[in-house]
């Protein structure tokens, strides 16, 4: 193990934290989404950290399955993305507040 | 023929009023009439050829036991007694005669089926009343006619008066109707019975305070079927109905009803001498009060109820001074008269074209038909009481058993009972001279009058005249009939010297020819009412339903108003809208944070993923504290 484990788990809490900010604070929701790869990509990160720390393969088989379930989500999610600009013309995702009580 | 058989006199009436209210729009109009009339001449016709079981202890015949549970055990029974038996043929024959006159007085009218179905009703009613064995079947028909006059007093609803007069009588009668419940449900509980011989029988072992409220629970229960003060508001305006309705119920039948009652408890009633002191007080005061009343009103079927109240007060105050025969022989013989005056009184309606107020009537003597003033007379002078009519025998009888009670205090209701026979004679006469003569001073058309109107005046003519043949007392050479017919139940013998009878006697005639003279000296060539404190007084009936009003009505709708907006309004409506206007303002506010927008929740869920970030990571801290 070259990167110790706790720069790896440094690294993945600034990916987090930087697509945690990315989705708070960016209006696109393709911005949005992005964010959302970037956070599911930093848990990936403590995943295959973790599994190399404890020498056990289950972290591994988690980011397998993680990288298929984010698949699907983005074919999902840039379906809607799509569907939401014929709709409304606009990505903002503050434009969309019809929900409001 | 066996006993059950009697059960056909109330059922026959009830099966022909089911019929008529079934199917009564859908027959021919001439088949319902003559099933009205059928169902009640059918029972008079029993009432005749059963007549014979009367005598003796009377018959009791039982159709089929009603409530039966541990020792109750309460039968669907009726007894056909010796004071059952004249009731029963009074009711049903006069009934007959009414039927027969309304056939005639509403051959215009187009709901002639529930007219009839009610009339009949009535009829089942009464007859349930009369023959009833215990005091269950007597309440059924108590309620039943309550129910039936309701529903004929209203007949006509479409004005809203009638309407009311109908409800005005269900309640007030309601109010006597209470007390009545109450007594039976005492004497229920003290003998365990409700059979009213046997109630009777087990009276004298009753402690003497406990018959004094009975017979004051009882005498209240009379008093708001008979329109006996304090319950008499309703009678007067009842005569918004039909007139052959007011001539059966207000007049024949249904007022009587709470005498009769009083006449059937008179064993019971008759061991409380304060009870009997109130009985007759309450009917010497209603006598005169109503006769008072009836000086001064303007519409003719006013003044007759206003003397019907009169007369049963008479009835009250035999019942009071002892004597069931005396009270039993007026019932008979007003119930004649009164039934005639009443319909006489419905032909001058129709004749003067649906006019109602007597000093708009006037020449009909020359006018109208001459039978029609000859029967209005024979019904007025028996209730005025001239000498040889059947009125003045039976209110002569009572008469003198007030003045010859042994009680001091009765002389007091006797000089009352004289006063309000002098008051009769006046107003009945006044009546006949506003009515028949002098020229017409009202513009109706008169209507024509059928056949069936007229001629069942006669018979009620000619029983209210020779009405005093029925019990004509022995000072005259009479053999005083119905006294030996009643035996034990008709309550103490009057008796007097002779020289105190022939005396009341004269003082009797003397009093009705005053009245009468004053009626001619006053109203021989009309003169218009005045319209003085006293007349108005005397018109709105002492200004009873103001009392009323005031002491009973207002309060009460106060009260309701109180409870209304006070209570639940207020108190209840304001708690709850409070509440719900708090929990209304709170959620507005936390409506505020659904904005709608994604980001703002999404901030939230990242601030509330820190707070429990933050929840975890302090307990991780004091855990390894530990």
């Amino acid at each position: 193990m070259i990167v110790p484990f706790g720069h790896v788990m440094a690294m993945a809490m600034a990916l987090f934290v930087l697509g945690l900010t990315c989705v708070l604070l960016r209006r696109q929701i393709l911005m949005i989404l992005i964010g959302v790869e970037i956070m599911l990509n930093a848990a990936s990160l403590v995943f295959v950290a973790a599994s190399n720390r404890w020498q056990q393969a289950d972290g591994q088989v988690f980011v397998i399955v993680l990288m298929a379930i984010t698949a699907a989500e983005v074919a999902v999610a840039l379906a809607m993305v799509v569907y939401l600009w014929r709709r409304r013309r606009t990505l903002v995702a503050d434009d969309f507040n019809r929900m409001h009580g | 023929m066996s006993e059950t058989l009697l059960f056909l006199i109330p059922l026959l009436p009830l099966l022909c009023a089911v019929v008529n209210m079934l199917f009564g729009m859908r027959l021919p109009r001439l088949f319902a009439e003559i099933l009205a009339v059928t169902g009640v001449a059918g029972a008079f016709v029993l009432t005749l050829l059963f007549w014979g079981y009367a005598e003796g202890e009377g018959t009791r015949a039982v159709l089929f036991t009603w409530l039966n549970s541990g020792s109750v055990d309460i039968a669907f029974a009726l007894n056909f007694d010796r004071l059952a038996a004249p009731m029963t043929l009074m009711v049903t024959g006069v009934a007959t005669l009414i039927h027969l006159y309304a056939v005639g007085y509403m051959h215009k009218e187009e709901d002639y089926a529930r007219f009839f179905s009610l009339l009949n009703l009535f009829v089942f009613a009464m007859l349930t009343i009369v023959l009833g064995d215990n005091l269950l079947v007597l309440f059924l028909g108590w309620e039943g006619v309550g129910l039936c006059s309701y529903g004929l007093i209203g007949f006509w609803y479409h004005k809203v008066e009638n309407a009311r007069a109908g409800t005005k009588a269900f309640l007030v009668t309601r109010v006597g109707d209470v007390f009545l419940g109450i007594a039976l449900l005492w004497l229920f509980a003290l003998t365990g019975t409700l059979s009213i011989s046997a109630i009777n029988a087990e009276a004298s072992s009753l402690a003497p305070g406990v018959v004094t409220a009975l017979c004051l629970l009882l005498l209240l229960g009379a008093c708001g079927k008979s329109a006996q003060l304090p319950l008499m508001t309703w009678l007067a305006d009842a005569m918004a109905g039909p007139t052959p309705v007011s001539a059966l119920i207000h007049a024949a039948t249904m007022v009587t009803a709470g005498v009769y009652l009083l006449c059937r408890f008179f064993p019971l009633v008759s061991l409380s001498a304060t009870g009997m002191l109130a009985i007759t007080a309450v009917g010497a005061l209603t006598a005169l009060y109503a006769a008072s009343c009836a000086l001064a009103q303007r519409e003719i079927k006013r003044v007759l109820a206003y003397s019907t109240m009169s007369q049963v007060g008479y009835m009250f105050m035999a019942v009071g001074a002892g004597t069931v025969a005396g009270a039993m022989f007026h019932l008979l013989t007003h119930a004649f008269f009164k039934a005639l005056l009443f319909m006489a009184a419905g032909i001058i309606i129709h004749l003067t074209g649906d006019e109602n107020d007597i000093h708009r009537m006037g020449g009909l003597f020359r006018r109208g038909p001459v039978e029609l003033f000859w029967v209005f007379l024979a019904g007025a002078v028996c209730l005025a009481g001239l000498p040889l009519t059947g009125g003045f025998f039976s209110k002569d009888g009572i008469l003198l058993a007030a003045f010859t009670h042994p009680d001091p205090f009765y002389k007091v209701f006797w000089a009352i009972g004289v006063l309000t026979a002098l008051l009769t004679a006046f107003y009945t006469f006044r009546l006949v001279y506003l009515v028949f003569a002098g020229e017409p001073r009202g513009d109706g058309h008169p209507h024509a009058i059928p056949l069936l109107m007229r001629w069942p005046l006669w018979p009620l003519a000619l029983l209210g005249l020779l009405g005093g043949g029925l019990n004509l007392p022995a000072f005259v050479g009479g053999g005083e009939r119905l006294h030996h017919w009643y035996a034990e139940l008709a309550g103490r013998a009057v008796s007097a010297s002779h020289v105190v009878e022939w005396a009341l006697v004269g003082l009797a005639v003397a009093i009705a020819v005053a009245g009468w003279l004053a009626a001619h000296w006053r109203y021989r060539s009309y003169r218009p009412p005045q319209d003085n404190l006293v007349s108005r007084f005397l018109l709105s009936g002492w200004q009873a339903d103001a009392l009323v009003d005031r002491l009973f009505v207002r309060p009460f709708a106060a009260m309701a108003r109180f409870c209304s907006i006070g209570c639940d309004r207020a108190l209840f409506d304001g708690v709850l809208d409070g509440v719900a206007r708090l929990a209304t303002s709170w959620g507005g506010l936390i409506v505020q944070l659904t904005t709608g927008r994604m980001t703002t929740y999404l901030s939230a869920f990242a601030w509330g993923f820190l707070v429990l970030l933050g929840w975890f990571l302090l307990k991780l801290v004091n855990g390894g504290g530990h």
